[in-house]
């Protein structure tokens, strides 16, 4: 969506709201009643101003889902859980972060580290490849070379369809 | 069964649209008029309204009818409207049967056939059960002209002085050795800014000296039995240690006393001695000595206090007694507790020296507080600079289990911090806030006024305050308003703590048999209709017990109350429901299960030259039913609601087809 001055809110997605309700983890969304404890004590918020846990649960009801989905922070969530502890209305914000990041991978957009780290996970079956600088480390520890790529991942994101969302 | 032939008048309401809009209330009709023993069967758009009343009385006349079916909405609403409609057309009102097509249909259902094949249903069901119906006299019972208020606070003191005006016999009995509750410690009242106690303590030496009150104070309510009109209530007055006549408040007693503990009324910010004076206005207006740190009454010796008061006031053979009062009505006023603010861990009350609460800061700003009134930085004794306040402190959060909202914190903190402002022209105030709510006469106006004066008001709640090595508080927070994340480094911290139902409700609430809303607070009878009733006949409440409400709405609420029970007090006698449980004693064997699961204490087994056999206190009972249901002989029946009238009530839901 483009900066606006004036967001006409017919062109905003009344629904997302209820779409975010109906995912594990979002149940509690239309709870918040904006009081900001949680963005008063997120670690994240206090560092970027672009991550705010009430602000982006704001833009969900308002129905800002370009936005919401297609910006940067909804991935910044730490899960800290900090907002979640002292949250008056219980909304268990980092879960409904959740939610909505597993929206936003349905809809296509992932963040890329994310997809970088998911690429890895299928390739390698971990999150970073084992070259011979750490198998010498290892057998110095006594522990046994590691040579195979671990496929059962791959396989797995195959039969789940993970692997055609992040790969 | 009675005698003659069942002619039955069925009568289907629309409620405007709110049954018509989904049950087809002209179909519902149709097909009550093929039940069996139905003479007449109508719909009509308001059958509580005159003319729906009307049309059931000219029936009851022209077609001789003996039964009647009203199928609307809850009996709760107008199950007694029309009962005395019957009544009042010459038919026994118990010959009367009201099918809920409202709130158990038309309202939880959207499907329009099927909730129209469910009205029909539910009045097959209860025009099987109407025939079955005898008629009931009720009883009468003399009324005993006295009123019981439990409580002392504001709502206790007016509906006294209320019902005492009006030529009544009142009894207040208050737990705490002074009257005057949660508002005698208040230093003034918003939004008017006038002092508390001034406005308060005529009226409670009003209650003192009235000469239709007794004023029982430090005492407990300890047995509750009877019925609207006849109560009896057992009272147990703790023993004082002082002789009222002879305590002339000359304070030498609490002078000599080594014992030294923090003072109650100041939120523990003063000390007290083991005998003391509550505060000085307080009612009734003597001392006490506090037996469960007295060293004399708890370990012997000492005695100083007796040794050295010029007036033998003292008297340690003082034992508790108790009494009993025998009373027509009882008003529960037993007010609030502060939210425990140590609770809230985020905010450090408790290990924070200045993190105080809204009720401390109260006590702090008072002329009889610990600092006569200078508000000041607990760990230094400084004045504050930067004062912060904090709102909803234990209200509106789930997570501490008080989802509502408590009504008056908003007001209070607008009040504490204009009185900051007047202490300190040059002091920087911030209010922490969610919404402000402001609701009340002359209340918007004043929270604008602390806004011009300077109050800056933020609207976001900390998550946590730190403390510094200056004992100097930290709040971040954000300022939804303009997005910003705000760090604040403050002298002193206010806590506007909620409102709670006091701890001890439950033994009182058990007592009386009275409900409690989901929020803890006692149920009113109805809340919109009903707000000063609860729903036991006779037991009326007002103030804070009901739900937080400020004075102004306190003292409205308990004119109501008084009203209440003035109307049930001025009677002579009172109808008594018939609908009530007997024995078959020849079908009991007295095995006294009905008694041991009786609430009320309405069944007793007793001796008899047929042996042992459960007997029916008829004024006691209330028609539960809880006795019918566990007594294995079948031996008890509950008038209205017996085995053969609910058989053929349920008969008539499972098979329509062999109704009759
Ligand atoms: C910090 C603060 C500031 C406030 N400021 C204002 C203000 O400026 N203006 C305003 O309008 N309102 C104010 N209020 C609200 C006000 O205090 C209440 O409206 C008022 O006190 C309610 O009176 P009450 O009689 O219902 O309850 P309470 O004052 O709580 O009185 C209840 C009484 O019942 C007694 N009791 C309890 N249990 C029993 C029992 N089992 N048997 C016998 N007795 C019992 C208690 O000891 C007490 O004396 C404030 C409240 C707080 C917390
Ligand atoms: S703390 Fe909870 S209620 Fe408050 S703004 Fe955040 S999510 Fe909403
Ligand atoms: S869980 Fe996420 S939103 Fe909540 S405080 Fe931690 S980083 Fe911030
Ligand atoms: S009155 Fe104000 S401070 Fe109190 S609970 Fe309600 S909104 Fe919060
Ligand atoms: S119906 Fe039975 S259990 Fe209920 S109050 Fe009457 S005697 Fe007691």
């Amino acid at each position: 969506m483009k900066k606006k001055e004036i967001i006409n809110m017919d062109e905003l997605d009344p629904q997302f709201k209820y779409e975010i309700a109906s995912q594990p983890g979002g149940e509690h969304i239309l709870k918040c009643v904006q009081c900001a404890t949680c963005s008063s004590g997120c670690p994240v918020a206090s560092v970027s101003d672009k991550f705010n846990p009430r602000r982006i649960i704001r833009m969900a009801v308002l129905g800002l889902k370009d936005v919401v989905l297609k910006e940067d922070f909804v991935w910044y969530c730490a899960a800290c859980y900090t907002c979640s502890e002292r949250c008056p209305q219980d909304v268990r914000i980092p879960d409904l972060m959740a939610a909505i990041r597993n929206i936003a991978v349905k809809e296509g957009s992932i963040h890329p580290a994310y997809r970088e780290q998911g690429r890895l996970i299928g390739e390698l079956g971990r999150l970073y490849e084992v070259t011979e600088f750490e198998n010498e480390r290892r057998e110095k520890l006594g522990l046994p070379k590691v040579k195979e790529k671990n496929r059962e991942i791959a396989e797995i994101y195959g039969c789940t369809g993970v692997g055609k969302v992040v790969l | 069964m009675s005698k003659n032939e069942p002619r039955i008048g069925v009568y289907v309401c629309h409620c405007g649209l709110n049954i018509g809009a989904v049950v087809d209330v002209a179909a519902v009709a149709t097909y009550a008029q093929t039940l069996p023993g139905v003479v007449v069967s109508r719909e009509s758009t308001y059958t509580c309204s005159d003319n729906g009343q009307r049309s059931i009385q000219e029936d009851i006349e022209t077609h001789n009818l003996n039964r009647v079916v009203v199928a609307s909405c809850s009996p709760r609403m107008h199950g007694d409207t029309f009962m005395k409609t019957c009544e009042t057309a010459g038919l026994n009102p118990y010959l009367f049967e009201m099918v809920n097509i409202r709130e158990q249909c038309s309202w939880v259902h959207t499907d329009k056939e099927q909730a129209t094949e469910k009205a029909k249903d539910l009045v097959r069901m209860a025009v099987a059960k109407v025939q079955l119906l005898e008629p009931l006299e009720k009883q009468k019972s003399a009324v005993n002209k006295a009123a019981l208020v439990v409580g002392g606070g504001v709502a206790g003191i007016f509906s006294a002085l209320y019902l005492a005006n009006a030529g009544i016999k009142t009894y207040v009995v208050e737990k705490k050795p002074s009257i005057g509750g949660h508002m005698a410690q208040l230093d003034k009242t918003f939004p008017t800014l006038d002092c508390s106690l001034c406005i308060l303590s005529p009226r409670m030496a009003d209650v003192g000296k009235h000469e239709n009150i007794e004023l029982i104070t430090y005492a407990d309510i300890q047995d509750v039995s009877g019925y609207a009109g006849n109560f009896h209530v057992t009272v147990k007055s703790n023993p004082r240690y002082v002789i009222k006549e002879n305590c002339r408040l000359c304070g030498v007693c609490a002078e000599k006393c080594p014992v030294s503990l923090p003072d109650e009324f100041n939120v523990g910010l003063k000390k007290r001695k083991a005998v003391y004076i509550p505060f000085p206005q307080a009612v009734p207006n003597y001392y006490l000595i506090d037996a469960d740190h007295c060293l004399h009454l708890t370990k012997g010796g000492c005695m100083l206090c007796q040794k050295n008061c010029p007036n033998d006031a003292i008297d340690f053979d003082q034992t508790e007694s108790v009494r009993e009062l025998n009373v027509g009505a009882i008003i529960v006023a037993t007010g609030f507790e502060l939210y425990d603010a140590t609770q809230k861990k985020e905010y450090g009350y408790g290990r924070y020296p200045n993190v105080i609460t809204n009720m401390d800061f109260e006590r702090w700003v008072s002329a009889d507080g610990p600092t006569h009134g200078k508000v000041v930085r607990p760990s230094d004794g400084n004045p504050p600079q930067k004062i912060g306040f904090i709102q909803c402190v234990g209200s509106r959060d789930e997570q501490e289990g008080a989802g509502y909202c408590s009504r008056i914190c908003c007001m209070a903190t607008v009040k504490q911090a204009t009185m900051l402002r007047e202490k300190y022209p040059e002091a920087e105030i911030y209010v922490y806030y969610t919404d402000m709510r402001t609701p009340g006469k002359g209340f918007e106006e004043f929270y604008q006024r602390g806004r011009e004066q300077g109050i800056v008001f933020i609207r976001g709640k900390p998550g946590e305050i730190e403390e510094d090595n200056n004992q100097n508080l930290i709040i971040v927070s954000e300022d939804t308003d303009s997005g910003l994340i705000l760090r604040n480094t403050l002298d002193l911290v206010v806590l506007a703590c909620g409102l709670r139902p006091p701890e001890a409700l439950e033994e009182l609430t058990q007592m009386l048999h009275l409900s409690r809303s989901p929020d803890g607070f006692i149920m009113e009878a109805h809340p919109k209709l009903r707000p000063a009733e609860t729903s036991i006949p006779g037991v009326f409440l007002t103030g804070c017990v009901q739900f937080p409400k400020d004075i102004p709405d306190t003292v409205a609420q308990s004119g109501g109350a008084a009203a209440m029970a003035a109307a049930l007090l001025t009677k002579d006698e009172i109808e008594l429901e018939p609908v009530r449980a007997t024995v078959d004693e020849e079908l009991c064997i007295g095995c006294g299960l009905c008694e041991d699961n009786c609430d009320y204490g309405a069944i007793e087994v007793k001796r008899t030259e047929e042996g042992m056999k459960a007997q029916v206190i008829e004024v006691a009972c209330q028609g539960c039913g809880v006795c019918a249901a566990s007594c294995p002989q079948k031996a008890v029946t509950i008038r209205h609601f017996t085995d053969g009238q609910l058989l053929a009530q349920v008969t008539a839901a499972l098979e329509p087809e062999v109704i009759l």
